[in-house]
């Protein structure tokens, strides 16, 4: 995953509502937004991004991208990707929320086969604070420091981002994987990343009833991850099959035993990785603390 | 959206699954014009299961059984629902029941096939026979051959169950379903098959894009309840009917983190509304301050609920565009008789919690009406449990 400043990075769907002003704010923070797509708006500009009618007409322009962002209605995300594919375009963040899975199962043939990275979808992406913002997270809330945060959400991804910041505690990255029954990147492919990331000394995960996602990271870590991690698993109380749109729990679950997917799962699959769990998004940067001065 | 026996059985037949003649029976009296043979069997045609247990599932030799026993079922409910129509459906002789379906692996990301040669009633008692192949890539008829394999299935059976996963897998994709079941599946002791009772759930976010099943979706929202504006919202779900407060907030997951805070504190959440992005069902999405201000609406409407928590973190509308939609919302209650006497919180009270970097303009806003705005999560959650008590008491 290439996350540096000056990655350069496409914007499809440039109009759709409120992705202009994500592009702003993206170029505002310092994201080396190098053009954007939106079909029948060739040759105009926002700000100063120049808008092209096809993803290789832009890279035949400005040349090759490292990530391009996509922010089209969601019955059209899986032509955008695959048109991002086509062009050689090998980071793939979709923000749009409400892509029918079966479109991803189609997408993730592809990705794998090209190896592609798709991160989402109806994920806000990914910030490195004070680099590189690719998405949508509120980033007034982040601040550069040592804490790696992995999240299926959104805003309470910046909800924790602002309880460290207040706390005094910096985050080298933060990324929500999406909250979909079907994703791209997965909680243990971040794991990995952030294992290995030189800035993350703590990492600290934020995960939700449905899927067995969190149940694998926990294993996952208990195997092979050394720098401290701290779970954070909203939903605790929320009534069985409640989600609030979050649809991670449609699919079947066959031989995986009944209780796969509720919070109680999850926090059990913790706990028996030995993995500090916080109670409350307040609980977060104490155990933090303790875990960075243990290390 | 589940569609009901009957929705599936036409589904398998233009597919070309095979299945029994059947006749739907909106009416008793639709029964004298009946067109298939006796016996014929009746079948409640409802969503939850467990309908043959409850006596939903009768079998009938003549015209004036069948009109007393299509009275019966009509008004029997099963779990809570009345059937709208029946099926009457030729009788049939398996020899045999398997079970076969075609489902949607969040873990694996991928559709799974799945077969058990012992269908019927008794796949859920024996698991250990459900078998499963995962169509890693482009189906082909090799990955359904490969279960029938796994099911022990020889002989001719192979060729003609596969056709009919082949079949239900081009179903799965051409309507954008999340499972399609057929359960049982007869055999017959010629080894003919026939899908006796089918299962279908169709993606709720792909509907839009199928027309013949939006106008489905769209009879089956009229003829539920549909008071509530959900369609418009986002989502909402009611979560302990005796509960007193309401929660509002953009995102799902701090909608919940919220929720399990309130309820940590010992008070109930009676509703939680997440008004973060609307759904793509709906074609025009409302804007974030439009649908808070319907959110806010909504709530208010609930009798039970004494305290709304609103909690907002990086919305794209401003903190103080945030406050505005709230102001003009108690403004326009307070013409109403206030149903508490003290005017120091609008009825139901308010807590707002907004994180934003600049919040002073939002707080003046608040004040205005008389709103406190918080800054701090816990700090919102404590008042709003306190606010809760005290409201409840003055009941």
């Amino acid at each position: 995953m290439k996350l540096t400043p000056e990655s350069k990075v496409l914007i499809q769907g440039l109009y759709e509502l409120s992705s202009s002003t994500h592009a702003v704010r993206m170029k505002a923070y310092g994201t080396n937004v190098v053009a954007g797509i939106n079909p029948g708006h060739g040759g105009q500009t926002l700000g100063d991004i120049p808008v092209f009618d096809l993803v290789e007409q832009a890279l035949a322009e400005v040349g090759p991208v490292d990530t391009t962002i996509i922010f089209v209605p969601p019955y059209q995300a899986l032509d955008a990707a695959l048109e991002a594919i086509a062009a050689g375009i090998k980071q793939i963040i979709i923000i749009s929320a409400g892509m029918p899975p079966l479109d991803m199962v189609h997408l993730l043939r592809i990705a794998e086969a090209t190896e592609t990275l798709i991160v989402g979808p109806n994920s806000p992406g990914i910030i490195v604070p004070a680099k590189i913002l690719l998405g949508t997270h509120a980033s007034e809330f982040y601040t550069p420091g040592e804490v790696g945060i992995v999240s299926r959400s959104s805003t309470l991804t910046y909800e924790i981002a602002l309880q460290l910041t207040t706390a005094g505690l910096g985050q080298s990255i933060g990324v929500s994987i999406g909250s979909d029954t079907i994703i791209g990147s997965s909680f243990l492919q971040w794991l990995q990343i952030l294992d290995e990331d030189e800035t993350t000394q703590a990492i600290v995960l934020i995960g939700e009833p449905g899927g067995n996602s969190e149940e694998a990271a926990a294993r996952y870590i208990a195997e092979a991850i050394d720098k401290p991690v701290i779970a954070y698993i909203t939903g605790r109380q929320a009534p069985a099959g409640k989600h609030w749109g979050h649809t991670g729990n449609l699919a079947a679950v066959v031989g995986r035993g009944a209780n796969v997917g509720t919070a109680q799962s999850k926090l059990a699959a913790f706990k028996e990785a030995k993995v500090a769990i916080a109670q409350r998004p307040s609980e977060i940067p104490e155990l933090v603390k303790k875990a960075l001065k243990k290390g | 959206m589940d569609l009901l026996e009957y929705q599936a059985k036409e589904w398998f037949r233009e597919m070309g699954i095979p299945v029994l003649p059947s006749q739907r029976i909106d009416r008793p009296s639709d029964l004298k014009g009946l067109k298939i043979p006796y016996p014929v069997v009746l079948k409640s045609q409802v969503r939850t299961g467990g309908r043959g247990r409850a006596g939903g599932v009768k079998f009938v030799e003549n015209t004036i059984d069948a009109i007393a026993a299509a009275q019966t079922i009509f008004h029997l409910p099963i779990l809570g629902e009345f059937p709208e129509v029946l099926l009457a459906e030729a009788k049939y002789d398996a020899e045999r029941e398997f079970y076969l379906a075609v489902v949607l692996d969040a873990a694996v990301r991928r559709p799974v096939l799945l077969g058990s040669p012992q269908g019927g009633v008794d796949v859920e008692s024996s698991p250990e026979l459900l078998q499963q192949v995962v169509v890693e890539q482009e189906f082909s008829p090799f990955y359904a051959r490969r279960l029938t394999l796994k099911m022990g299935l020889t002989g001719t059976l192979i060729q003609s169950v596969s056709d009919i996963i082949e079949k239900m897998y081009q179903l799965f994709v051409q309507k954008d379903l999340d499972l399609v079941e057929i359960n049982p599946l007869g055999v017959s002791s010629l080894d003919e098959v026939m899908a006796l009772d089918g299962k279908v759930t169709v993606n709720d976010r792909a509907i839009a894009r199928h027309p013949d099943i939006a106008v489905m979706a769209e009879k089956k929202a009229n003829r539920a309840n549909s008071q509530y504006p959900t369609a418009m919202l986002g989502s909402w779900e009611e979560v302990e009917p005796s509960g007193n407060i309401g929660i509002l907030g953009n995102g799902a997951g701090l909608v919940m983190a919220t929720l399990d805070l309130v309820t940590d504190a010992g008070s109930k959440p009676a509703t939680c509304l997440n008004v973060g992005h609307g759904r793509n069902l709906n074609t025009s999405p409302l804007a974030f301050c439009d649908r808070l201000a319907l959110g806010l609406e909504f709530l208010y409407q609930s009798k039970n609920i004494k305290v709304v928590l609103v909690n907002i973190v990086g919305s794209v509308p401003t903190a103080l565009e945030i406050a505005s939609v709230i102001t003009n919302f108690i403004q326009r209650h307070e013409d109403r008789p206030p149903a508490s006497k003290t005017r120091s919180h609008p009825y139901p009270g308010l807590i707002v919690r907004l994180a934003d970097l600049e919040l002073e303009a939002a707080r003046e806003q608040l004040k205005t009406v008389q709103v406190p705005l918080v800054e701090n999560l816990d700090e919102a959650v404590e008042q709003t449990v306190r606010l809760a008590k005290v409201n409840a008491a003055k009941r």
